[in-house]
């Protein structure tokens, strides 16, 4: 790797730039910068300027006229100090621990399989993998929804019969019932990320593992796994913002059962308080520490991974 | 370090001076009646959740001037607010809007409704069911025109009642020994389904039993949901959850229905409104029902309770109100509007006096000929009018809502529920910038 940095840098004729490539550059970028300022910065902003800010009440009862008022951090403290909320994100966290390991190891077996498969079943196989993330999220979890009810579920009744009687819906079982909606509807999408990055493997180096005498198996544990390496960072580090986010399944799936409460994740707590309680300032710091901590989590993944492999080389 | 800390606190002591300065909350827009020309029409548009369509038309056909674009929104908190508050916000409100009475206060809140004194909504007063009416008053002024209440009886299967051999209850004691009968004898039946999800309902039933969730002092919002007469009703359902003489499940949900329709619940204690409910979704039960007056606490009583309820309030940023206030009063009060909307179930009349002669007034098939409005008639005298709600309502009841879930998966009870919810309630409303405290 570093010798290509080098011969780059060095390459340049006559050892000086021009300026003109790199306005160009911006020419290009601009749009994009708009954008990113436009729907990024800007609500962000927004959002922490919000969370800075209280109604101050006056008249009978409260019910005169109210202004804004500056609340300085008491919408965080305020959040902070809400059981519910922090609960939400240590369940979504250990949701994260048990739901990215199995669904990533589930993406990469069957993209493994799909590329030694023959190209014709190849391609069909894919396609079915990948279907259920055509699903929008709230349908996947409707149809999941009716599988789970007692009552109107046909697994329900035929595990009743066998003399099982699993409660989906309950306490302890409702949000793994969830990660099942999360990874049937993504385990399709990350195993076509990873097939891809196994598509750009160069054939000379199964060739030469072929010449070597490797099995199918050690190929693709000693040469496939290593070079997919990016993919499954990248899959990763979505996997955990998507976690983080989680919101539409459980509250599709809130109707059916008692157990998914109104701060079941970070999100739909921010989306409570801001539409059905009308708090929108609390909302939009619950939203800032959200995006905190998710920021934290995955460049903290990134840290993690590239530091080892850092270590590795 | 010192110097910095203090730095620090002068610049964001001045930034509300800079950032907030003069900024009301709530509505955008504020009601302002806009001059019209003559011949000119008048449009305005009106959200509900009830299909009150026909009505709508009817009126569009008698008032030629005053057109109504009715738009169907999600049913209260399952959408409904979420949207008025943000067209409130964003200050494109629509002119006309149902909103439920115990969620008035809130709008009071965010001064979302018009002040409908203004344009003379006081001389309507007389129209109406007097406690009704009131649930629109605050401080004197009139907010909004009540549309219909939810006088709460005893749904019931007379068929299998009769099978199992139970008479109707009269108290909740002869209510729970009812349920015992038919886990016995109910071969996987039972009496009734708690519904965790339904904080209203439970309100309800607190309500019945004279307990008062919410007063004011002065000006001290002041929570009392822990009290003896509240816990008794916890109490009382705990025991009839672990001892599994009910279903545990959200009712008006799809379980739900199911067992309605197959004969596995054999009574609900629900609201007037429920009619429609059980005549839409359980038709093949049609004959089998009746209604009887909510079990009482101490024989020979007379107490009952309300679920629901709704107004047709003016949000505020309306320019019509003039006209707005004339549609809502006249889609509540006008005969033929009555009965069409009685005919798509939207709730016991506000408007006073109209039981008589109208579509509520006759023996329904769906309920083995009886006049089971007779019923929600008595029961709707009984229902003891001083009940107040927190303008904090829709947080209070989520909490409380999962203080039940929580407390059913076995980690507290009912009354512990209820005592969370009392602590969160008052830490709603101090949220809210108001004054309150605990009532003990």
């Amino acid at each position: 790797m570093s010798t290509t940095s080098n011969r780059t840098t060095t390459s340049a004729p006559g050892g000086r730039r021009s300026a003109r490539p790199d306005r160009a550059a911006w020419g290009f970028l601009l749009p994009f910068v708009a954008l990113f300022l436009f729907t990024f910065v800007l609500p962000l902003g927004y959002a922490v300027y919000q969370s800075l800010l209280t109604p101050v009440r006056s008249g009978p009862l409260g019910l005169g006229p109210a202004t804004l008022g500056f609340a300085g951090l008491d919408n965080y403290t305020l959040a902070l100090r809400q059981s519910a909320f922090l609960e939400s994100f240590a369940r979504v966290l250990l949701f994260g621990l048990v739901q990215i390991p199995v669904m990533l190891l589930l993406s990469t077996g069957l993209a493994l399989a799909l590329d030694t498969l023959s190209h014709r079943w190849a391609g069909i196989m894919r396609a079915a993998y990948f279907l259920p993330y055509g699903v929008p999220g709230v349908i996947a979890s409707i149809l999941w929804g009716f599988l789970y009810v007692p009552g109107v579920s046909p697994v329900v009744e035929l595990l009743g019969k066998a003399g099982l009687a699993p409660d989906f819906l309950g306490y302890d079982n409702v949000l793994w019932s969830i990660a099942n909606i999360v990874i049937w509807e993504f385990a399709g999408y990350n195993m076509l990320v990873i097939v891809a990055q196994l598509k750009a493997i160069p054939q000379e180096l199964y060739e030469a593992a072929r010449i070597d005498g490797a099995s199918p198996w050690q190929t693709a544990i000693r040469i496939k796994l290593p070079l997919a390496r990016p993919a499954l960072v990248l899959t990763g580090v979505f996997s955990i913002i998507g976690t983080l986010q989680l919101f539409a399944e459980p509250l599709v799936i809130k109707p059916l059962t008692s157990t998914v409460t109104n701060s079941y994740t970070p999100n739909l707590s921010a989306y409570n308080e801001a539409f059905a309680n009308n708090n929108i300032y609390l909302a939009a710091a619950e939203s800032v520490l959200l995006a905190l901590v998710a920021s934290v989590l995955s460049f903290g993944f990134l840290s993690l991974v590239n530091r080892k492999e850092r270590d590795a080389r | 370090m010192l110097r910095w800390g203090a730095g620090a606190a002068g610049s964001l002591a001045a930034l509300p001076a800079l950032t907030a300065c003069g900024q009301t909350v709530g509505a955008a827009r504020t009601t302002r009646q806009a001059s019209t020309r003559r011949g000119q029409k008048v449009e305005l548009v009106f959200w509900t959740w009830v299909p009150m369509q026909k009505t709508v038309d009817l009126w569009n056909r008698t008032h030629p001037d005053i057109q109504v674009e009715m738009q169907t929104i999600p049913a209260s908190v399952q959408g409904g607010y979420q949207k008025m508050h943000s067209s409130l916000t964003a200050g494109n409100p629509p002119d006309v809007a149902q909103v439920e009475y115990h969620e008035l206060p809130g709008f009071m809140l965010v001064n979302g409704l018009t002040d409908l004194s203004e344009y003379g909504a006081d001389e309507l007063r007389d129209s109406y069911v007097p406690w009704q009416w009131q649930q629109g008053v605050f401080n004197g002024r009139v907010y909004t025109v009540p549309q219909a209440s939810g006088p709460m009886g005893l749904f019931h299967r007379r068929d299998l009642f009769a099978k199992w051999g139970i008479e109707t209850p009269t108290t909740w004691a002869e209510f729970e020994d009812a349920a015992r009968v038919v886990k016995a004898r109910g071969n996987g039946a039972r009496l009734c389904a708690f519904a965790p999800n339904q904080p209203t309902w439970f309100a309800a039933m607190c309500w019945q039993r004279s307990a008062r969730w919410v007063r004011t002092e002065d000006d001290t919002w002041v929570v009392d949901m822990e009290d003896d007469l509240s816990r008794e009703v916890a109490d009382y359902w705990e025991r009839m959850v672990r001892d599994d003489l009910v279903f545990v499940e959200p009712d008006m949900s799809s379980a739900w229905y199911k067992h309605v329709q197959t004969g596995k619940i054999a009574a609900w204690v629900g609201p007037q409104w429920g009619d429609a409910l059980l005549r839409g979704n359980a038709p093949d039960t049609a004959g089998k029902w009746r209604v009887a007056l909510l079990p009482q606490w101490e024989a020979g009583q007379k107490a009952s309770a309300n679920w629901g309820g709704s107004s047709t309030a003016i949000l505020q940023g309306s320019r019509h109100p003039r006209e707005a206030l004339q549609f809502a009063h006249w889609i509540n009060t006008d005969r033929r509007a009555v009965d069409l909307n009685i005919s798509v179930g939207y709730g016991w009349p506000s408007a006073a006096g109209v039981f008589r002669g109208s579509a509520l007034d006759k023996p329904d098939p769906f309920f083995g000929g009886q006049r089971y409005n007779d019923v929600f008639t008595a029961s709707d005298r009984a229902i003891d009018t001083s009940w107040k709600w927190s303008p904090t309502t829709d947080a209070d009841f989520a909490q409380l809502q999962d203080a039940f879930g929580a407390a059913l998966a076995g980690d507290d009870s009912l009354a512990g529920a209820l005592a969370d919810g009392q602590q969160s309630t008052v830490d709603n409303l101090l949220a809210k910038g108001l004054k309150a405290r605990s009532a003990r």
